[in-house]
């Protein structure tokens, strides 16, 4: 978008002033993090993926900056630069410019600059709490801004962590498999190996190097790879150690040795992925289906039982909300319960709010400790275009 | 602006010589007129061509601004510095010459690795141990983010380098490296592999045509000369 009318322009400030004020009354502190922001925290929380799609330059000094593609980061940055920061829960809210890079063909509910309008909490203890009331405020602000029709999504990591923590595999298979799920082909593949072929990477080495270290105490690896690489005229080259690398080694004649991933618990998992269906109806099937496979996830299903019931206390109306195993697929830095908000008058990849918990950022943003966090930022262009109508997105209403 | 075809070819080195003797192969010869280090140039028969002589990196960025109607580069240029290429530019023809391969390349060192899942399954490991990600160092920027995402590898960080790439990891300042290689052996002397699956693109010199540049009937009536010349 590269200019709005005066109009769109001031029916946006009007729609978030009334948005803030909702949050503000709700014990968010409203706050106005900076539009510059370091570029190197994106790339250690969200990765290279979200920079080829940020702004990314160097100020004359040669320090690297970007102009920040969401606002959490920033508000996690400033939360704590804070000096009186103790521990103790804080809640923020935010109105502000994001920018993102977008391919050519984008269309109109996917600007290159758009504001986000949203809330934070960091610490809090009872997590099921924060989520439930996070999900609340974002709720009646929305219908406060006049938002009647629309479907709320919602998806869990904790019970895939706890369906894999019950499934029988070794620890580094679970790890394997979480680390790759936001990526559902490399997941359906690691699947595979690990039932079919666990030892692909030891199959892959040189079958000199696999004889002599097949059967050798671990301890003895790295002495075994220094001979092999002097043998064969290979320099060490780059920062790995020749330590990280026997270690690697060991791993990979591990998995070689390890019985395949058996087809039930492969087939557990598929099936874990595959659930969609009402929420409540979720819980249940979940339930049916932990049991066939003989797999106790007993808490993690209570936690999410209990949240229901502390969205249903707020307000919220789960009878009509969804469950998706596989929702949280494209939002790798979430880390428990996670919600979208969908209106029928624009697509499923254009919800107008979204947001869930995210334990590991604060950290990663420079927290000596890990820190609870959950948040949810809404979309306000797309809110005031669902307010409009489609009329608005089309730009007829100018 | 008059009616001119505007072809741009490389302006120096052998990709020029070649690219040259490609056209004159098929009669249409290349003059440079003026100054013999100008860069400015005329086919002989066809006064309303210009030939423009500009580096092999440029003629990319001359077709995608539509300030070039035609012009020689390599495949791997057009798809680093277009992320749209397939749209703004049409490949004519594969010349034959200029090969090289856009490939992932780590040290021979790392035994435990031989394709890009490998890198993936370590990447972790390395950063709970070095509190950073791996650095990759490239001037491919955009096929490398292209060909990882595709191969569902997030776990690493992009060192701009515009020379000497492949000295990267044994200087320190990269952990492995995206680049060209025509033998290879610039890799091997440097104590690096070519990942079984890291070949990301083999690339040669192509006859490109911008489809952002003004095209009038006329001048695509010199196009279809000069592609009849050359046999496309």
């Amino acid at each position: 978008m590269s200019a709005e009318t005066i109009r769109e322009f001031e029916a946006l400030e009007a729609q978030a002033q009334k948005l803030l004020a909702g949050f503000i009354a709700g014990g968010h502190e409203a706050v106005a993090p900076a539009l510059i922001q370091p570029a190197d925290i994106y790339l250690d929380v969200i990765g290279e993926t979200l920079r080829a799609r940020t702004y990314v330059f160097q100020d004359p000094n040669g320090v690297e900056l970007c102009l920040r593609p969401d606002l959490t980061v920033p508000t996690c940055l400033l939360h704590l630069e804070r000096a009186f920061n103790d521990g103790s829960t804080a809640k923020y809210c935010y109105n502000g410019t994001a920018f993102r890079f977008q391919p050519a063909d984008a269309d109109r509910a996917h600007p290159r600059e758009f504001r986000q309008l949203g809330i934070e909490t960091f610490g809090g203890e009872d997590r099921e709490q924060v989520e439930a009331e996070t999900v609340a405020l974002i709720i009646e602000g929305l219908r406060e801004a006049g938002l009647a029709d629309f479907n709320l999504r919602i998806g869990d990591l904790g019970i895939l962590q706890a369906v894999m923590d019950g499934a029988d595999m070794p620890q580094r298979w679970r790890q394997k498999l979480m680390h790759q799920f936001w990526r559902p082909d490399a997941f359906r593949a690691e699947l595979e190996r690990l039932a079919n072929r666990p030892s692909a990477a030891a199959d892959a080495l040189d079958p000199e190097l696999r004889k002599r270290i097949e059967g050798a105490p671990p301890a003895d690896v790295q002495n075994i790879l220094a001979d092999y690489l002097e043998a064969q005229n290979i320099e060490m080259v780059g920062s790995r150690s020749l330590n990280e690398i026997a270690e690697s080694l060991v791993l990979i004649l591990e998995d070689a040795r390890a019985e395949p991933l058996a087809p039930e618990t492969a087939d557990l998992i598929t099936k874990y992925i595959g659930v969609n269906a009402r929420a409540k109806a979720a819980g249940a099937r979940l339930k049916d289906l932990m049991r066939e496979h003989n797999v106790n996830i007993s808490d993690a299903l209570d936690t999410y039982q209990r949240r229901l019931a502390l969205l249903k206390d707020a307000g919220v109306d789960v009878a009509k909300a969804n469950f998706s195993a596989e929702f949280a697929r494209s939002l790798e830095y979430y880390t428990g319960f996670v919600f979208e908000i969908i209106t029928p008058t624009l697509s499923d990849k254009s919800p107008v709010a979204g947001g869930g918990r995210y334990d590991s950022v604060l950290r990663s943003c420079g927290a000596k400790e890990a820190i609870p966090a959950a948040g949810a930022a809404i979309h306000t262009e797309r809110l005031l275009a669902a307010v409009v109508g489609a009329k608005a997105l089309n730009g007829e209403a100018t | 602006m008059s009616e001119r075809l505007q072809i741009a070819l490389p302006s120096k080195g052998r990709l020029m010589e070649q690219a040259i003797g490609i056209f004159a192969d098929g009669g249409v010869i290349v003059q440079k007129t003026g100054n013999a280090r100008g860069y400015r140039g005329e086919i002989v028969d066809m006064p309303d061509v210009d030939v423009i002589f500009v580096s092999a990196s440029e003629i990319a960025a001359y077709l995608q601004s539509g300030r070039a109607h035609l012009g020689v580069t390599g495949q791997d240029l057009i798809q680093e510095r277009m992320s749209d290429w397939n749209e703004r530019v049409s490949i004519l023809k594969p010349l034959g010459f200029g090969f090289a391969d856009v490939v992932v390349a780590v040290p021979k060192c790392w035994v435990d690795v031989s394709t890009i899942a490998d890198i993936d399954e370590i990447a972790s490991r390395f950063r709970d141990r070095n509190a950073r990600w791996f650095r990759v160092a490239t001037k491919y920027i955009n096929l490398s983010r292209a060909y990882f995402a595709k191969n569902g590898f997030a776990d690493y960080r992009i060192v701009e380098s515009l020379g000497a790439t492949e000295g990267t990891p044994m200087a320190g300042t990269a952990d492995f490296i995206v680049d060209i290689t025509t033998t290879g052996n610039t890799l091997k002397a440097n104590g690096l592999k070519i990942l079984d699956d890291g070949v990301i693109l083999k690339s040669q010199a192509c006859l490109v045509a911008s489809n952002e540049a003004e095209w009038s009937p006329k001048l695509r009536q010199f196009q279809n000369e000069i592609m009849q010349k050359l046999g496309v």
